[in-house]
C-alpha cells in the first residue's frame, strides 16, 4: 500500500469513527431509565430522543397523540435551522430551544453532537421545572454517549435475502 | 445515513428530491402521497410560503413493508429549489442515502439545471459525499410540453456521471413512481451490499454482554447509525393519516398538532408523595420534641417558683 492511500485509509478510517454511533440493548435501558427520571422529576409528557437526520432513536411518555415521525422530522429540521442561525451570529450553538403553546410546549434539548432530546410539556408543570431537571438529563445521557463513543465497534449484518426480498417489495408497492 | 434498528427491526433511509425552483419537486411528492397504497404513506408535511413555493422543506413517510423481515422505510423531503435558499437546501441534504435530481426538460431552462446540479455537488462534497459515493436518479421532468431538450441533449449536460434517468411528467403522475422506485432500489441494494451477512439471519457481535436474540441485536456500520430498542417499553405510534386528498396542482399541508383528549392527566408520582411524607413525619417529630423541651422548661420553672 502507498503512503498517501495509507494516510486516506486513516482519515477515512477517523471520519466513520465520528459518525458512528452504536446503542446496545442496555444503552437503551440506561437512556430510557435516564428519559423516565426526567419524565416523572418534571412532570413533562413525553421525551423524545431522536438523531439530527431526523431518525428517532427512543422515546418515553404518552405518544399516543403524536406523530413521531413528522414530529422527529420537524425537530431535526428546526434544530439544524437554529443551529445555523447562530454560526452566523458567532455562537458555536444554540443549546437549548423552547417553542411555547397557548397549552402544550416543547423543548429542544441538544445532547453531544449529534442528538436532540424533544420534551413536550402541558401546563402541568412550569418550564423552569423541565430547564431545571433537563440540565441534569443531559449530562446523564452526555455520559452514556461518551462511552458509547468510545467502544470498539461491531460489524452490522442483514438478512442475505435482504436484497431479493428488497426487489419483490418494491415491485408489490409501485405496482402501477 | 441509513438507521437500522435490529430490535424494532426497523430500517429508516432518507431520500431527498433536488433540483432548480418550479421543476416539480413538490409535485412529485404529491403524486406519491396520492398513488401509495394507505397505509403504508404518511401526512405530507409543507413548510412553504403563502404563495405555496416550499420555504425549508416538505415531508412524506413511506412504509415499504417488511424486507426480509425488517420494516422498511423511507423519508422522502425535498428542497427549496430557489437559488436564495441555499443554507436551508444543505440543512435537509444533511443525512440523505439517495437523492432524485428533479430536472426542467423546458428549452431554456438549461442554465438553471446546470446550476443547481453544481450546487448539489457543492452542497454534498460539504457533507463528505459525492455522486459516485450516494445513488442518484436524474428526472427529466415536464416531457408533455412542446418546446422541450432531448433525452440525449439533457443527458450530455446533466448526465456525466452515468446516473440512470427516468422521463416524467409528474403534473399527470407519469415517471413518478418509476423514479422513485429506482432510486429506492438502488439505496436498499447499496445497504444490502455493505452489510449482507454471511449465514442467513445470523447477526456477529463481538460483545458477550448483548443477547444473541433477533429482538435484542446491536449493530455498527460505517456511516450506519444502529439502534437496539428491545427493552423499550412498546409504545402507540400515532398512524399518519392523510388529512386531505391532494388536488392536482395545489399542495397539501399537514398540521401536526397534539390532540389534548384521552390524555392522562399527570398526578403526584410515588417518589414525590414519598418525598411528602417524610417531611411531614420530620415536621411531626420536631414539633414534638419542641413541645415536651418547652414543657420540660415550665415544669422546671414552676418547681423553681414552689
Amino acid at each position: 500500500m502507498k503512503l498517501g492511500e495509507d494516510k486516506k485509509l486513516i482519515n477515512d478510517s477517523d471520519h466513520l469513527k465520528d459518525q458512528r454511533l452504536v446503542f446496545y440493548r442496555e444503552d437503551i435501558e440506561s437512556i430510557d431509565k435516564v428519559l423516565g427520571d426526567f419524565l416523572e422529576l418534571s412532570s413533562s409528557r413525553c421525551n423524545l430522543l431522536i438523531d439530527k437526520e431526523g431518525h428517532m432513536v427512543t422515546c418515553c411518555g404518552d405518544t399516543s397523540s403524536i406523530d413521531e415521525q413528522t414530529v422527529a422530522a420537524l425537530v431535526a429540521g428546526s434544530y439544524a435551522a437554529t443551529r445555523e442561525m447562530a454560526r452566523l451570529l458567532g455562537e458555536d450553538e444554540f443549546s437549548v430551544l423552547f417553542h411555547q403553546g397557548k397549552k402544550d410546549s416543547i423543548q429542544l434539548t441538544m445532547i453531544g453532537d449529534r442528538t436532540i432530546m424533544a420534551t413536550v410539556f402541558d401546563d402541568q408543570t412550569t418550564v423552569g421545572m423541565v430547564r431545571l431537571y433537563a440540565k441534569a438529563a443531559s449530562d446523564g445521557l452526555e455520559k452514556i454517549f461518551e462511552e458509547i463513543r468510545h467502544r470498539p465497534a461491531s460489524k452490522v449484518s442483514l438478512d442475505k435475502s435482504f436484497g431479493d426480498s428488497a426487489k419483490g417489495a418494491l415491485d408489490c408497492f409501485f405496482a402501477e | 445515513m441509513v438507521q437500522i434498528n435490529f430490535s424494532l427491526k426497523e430500517v429508516n433511509c432518507k431520500i431527498v428530491y433536488y433540483g432548480p425552483g418550479l421543476s416539480g419537486k413538490t409535485t412529485n411528492l404529491e403524486v406519491v402521497h396520492k398513488k401509495a397504497p394507505q397505509p403504508s404513506v404518511g401526512d405530507l408535511t409543507s413548510i412553504a410560503t403563502e404563495g405555496d413555493r416550499t420555504l425549508f422543506f416538505d415531508f412524506l413517510p413511506l412504509n415499504l413493508g417488511q424486507v426480509a423481515g425488517m420494516k422498511t422505510k423511507f423519508q422522502i423531503y425535498t428542497v427549496p429549489g430557489q437559488v436564495y435558499y441555499n443554507s436551508t437546501r444543505k440543512l435537509v441534504l444533511q443525512g440523505a442515502d439517495g437523492v432524485v435530481f428533479v430536472a426542467d426538460s423546458k428549452r431554456g431552462k438549461m442554465e438553471e439545471n446546470i446550476e443547481s446540479l453544481k450546487n448539489l455537488e457543492e452542497n454534498l462534497k460539504e457533507h463528505g459525499l459525492s455522486f459516485n459515493s450516494i445513488p442518484v436518479v436524474l428526472q427529466y421532468n415536464k416531457r408533455d410540453l412542446p418546446d422541450v431538450y432531448s433525452v440525449e441533449e439533457l443527458d450530455e449536460a446533466l448526465n456525466s456521471f452515468s446516473a440512470p434517468h427516468v422521463e416524467a411528467v409528474a403534473r399527470d403522475g407519469e415517471g413518478v413512481f418509476p423514479t422513485l422506485k429506482k432510486l429506492a432500489g438502488m439505496v436498499l441494494q447499496s445497504l444490502n451490499d455493505q452489510h449482507s451477512s454471511v449465514k442467513s439471519g445470523s447477526v456477529s457481535s463481538p460483545h458477550s454482554r448483548t443477547t444473541h436474540t433477533p429482538a435484542a441485536e446491536e449493530t455498527t456500520t460505517n456511516s450506519t447509525t444502529a439502534v437496539a430498542t428491545a427493552t423499550t417499553p412498546p409504545r402507540t405510534r400515532a398512524t399518519g393519516t392523510r388529512q386531505a386528498a391532494p388536488t392536482k396542482g395545489r399542495r397539501t399541508t399537514a398540521s401536526v398538532a397534539y390532540g389534548s383528549s384521552a390524555r392522562p392527566r399527570i398526578v403526584s408520582s410515588p417518589r414525590r408523595q414519598k418525598r411528602r411524607q417524610g417531611i411531614v413525619i420530620g415536621m411531626t417529630v420536631g414539633i414534638s420534641v419542641v413541645a415536651a423541651a418547652i414543657g420540660l422548661y415550665l415544669s422546671n420553672m414552676l418547681g423553681f417558683f414552689s
